[in-house]
């Protein structure tokens, strides 16, 4: 039956050997009898820069997904707030198509909204000025035009800055917020909304202007692989 | 001496020796009122499961951090919280968790006072804070590595405040920095076994 996969959260990086292997078996086994694949975000722990994408990992993702190529299924990317630096370059080694944050697909019929989610978490005040900085586009250019080594340290440094946070949580993952959502399902018209970010995947439902919407929530990679699972008759999810 | 060379020597005596003289007492009531707050650095010990680990806090260079600390130490915060993030080469850090990763809550949060020229070099104790640089509360950290990119402005224009520094048990920091580390509870970096402070001091 004709259907598309859509994954993302996997955050494969040197620290996270485990998710690379579950990865490259999903890539091998599930992907190619899918017409398309989404990622959306997050793929990788970080992203420096393009120019590294000669380092083994990158190298090992781009070699899978260049593989699809073969199987006809076409694959398409979204920036999460890790990898947000992913370019043009790295898109076309893998054979795949970057997209804009939030996407209007038709998936079977049923219009759908995708995003990797960080836009939905508003009450994350910190974040979203922190977002805001790293999007801009003469920011990106500046970071960008540092040497590579100096790029990568500056992220390790955000990293291990990151442990600091005295909160239970990765202060990134806040969840969603309802009146974000509700404001986003009325701007694209009432669509079916799929996202990840957030590490918690399910399935919610929202009712904005009398229209009932689904909301499917992508899960993270770093316990098992995890997967939505579209056809015509719907979404489910699937564990890899 | 230098007063007596200069009046023995300039065409204008009486008013380089007023100026010199001023500059010397000057100086020696700067230095009188150094030496006084100097002796002031409170010293507090740390008793851990793996032995104790002496603190010498700058009140100077940081008075509110340092009056935080002092209140969570004499009230008795500390006892019995873990080290509950171990980072080899960066930091370990507590003062927010009870054995079993329980949080314990926190008073209220202190204004950064980073820029006060102390670096994060190795076996200094820091505050930690969320990406608000005015969140630190409880929690701190001792740097096992020299962490300058946290010192002020820092990446985030405010940095972490240092507040003191190891002066004892350096050994015990390096047998902490070593101990194996696992994911526990949805943290990272967790000890495996529990690195307990049985009890918090300021020293006498």
């Amino acid at each position: 039956m004709p259907h598309t996969l859509l994954i993302s959260d996997l955050h494969l990086g040197v620290d996270h050997p485990g998710s690379m292997v579950l990865f490259r078996r999903f890539i091998a086994e599930y992907a190619p009898q899918a017409e398309a694949l989404y990622i959306l975000g997050d793929l990788f722990e970080f992203w420096a820069g393009d120019d590294d994408l000669w380092d083994e990992l990158p190298a090992q993702v781009i070699a899978a997904l260049r593989n699809l190529a073969q199987y006809g299924t076409r694959v398409y990317l979204l920036h999460g707030n890790r990898d947000l630096l992913m370019g043009k370059t790295l898109a076309e080694a893998c054979h795949a198509t970057l997209l804009r944050d939030p996407i209007l697909i038709d998936l079977y019929g049923t219009p759908t909204l995708l995003s990797h989610g960080d836009i939905l978490c508003t009450r994350d005040t910190e974040y979203q000025r922190y977002r805001a900085q790293v999007h801009d586009a003469t920011f990106q250019q500046l970071f960008l035009a540092k040497p590579l080594a100096e790029r990568k340290a500056y992220i390790e440094q955000l990293r291990l800055r990151s442990t600091l946070e005295k909160r239970n949580k990765d202060s990134a993952i806040m969840d969603v917020s309802d009146s974000a959502v509700a404001a986003l399902l009325r701007e694209y018209h009432y669509p079916r909304l799929i996202h990840g970010h957030t590490h918690r995947p399910a399935c919610h439902e929202h009712i904005v202007d009398g229209h009932r919407c689904k909301r499917w929530v992508l899960g993270d990679w770093n316990q098992q692989g995890s997967a939505l699972y579209c056809d015509a008759q719907g979404c489910r999810a699937v564990k890899v | 001496m230098i007063a007596g060379k200069s009046f023995m020597k300039g065409p204008h005596n009486m008013k380089y020796l007023f100026t010199t003289l001023l500059a010397l007492l000057l100086s020696c009531a700067m230095q009188s009122s150094y030496s006084s707050t100097q002796g002031k650095k409170t010293m507090v010990k740390l008793h851990t499961n793996h032995g104790v680990i002496t603190l010498q806090l700058d009140a100077e260079k940081a008075p509110n951090t340092v009056k935080n600390f002092l209140g969570y130490v004499n009230g008795g915060f500390y006892e019995n919280t873990i080290f509950h993030r171990v980072i080899d080469g960066f930091m370990i850090q507590g003062g927010g968790f009870e054995p079993g990763l329980k949080q314990k809550s926190a008073g209220a949060p202190i204004k950064n006072e980073a820029a006060n020229g102390l670096s994060n070099d190795i076996y200094t104790i820091a505050m930690a804070r969320t990406s608000d640089p005015h969140s630190a509360s409880a929690q701190f950290f001792i740097n096992v590595g020299n962490n300058n990119f946290l010192n002020h402005p820092g990446q985030d224009g405010w940095g972490y405040c240092v507040f003191g520094k190891v002066v004892d048990g350096t050994d015990v920091v390096d047998a902490i920095r070593k101990v194996p580390t696992g994911f526990r509870s949805g943290h990272q970096d967790v000890p495996e076994k529990d690195v307990i402070i049985t009890k918090a001091e300021v020293v006498k």
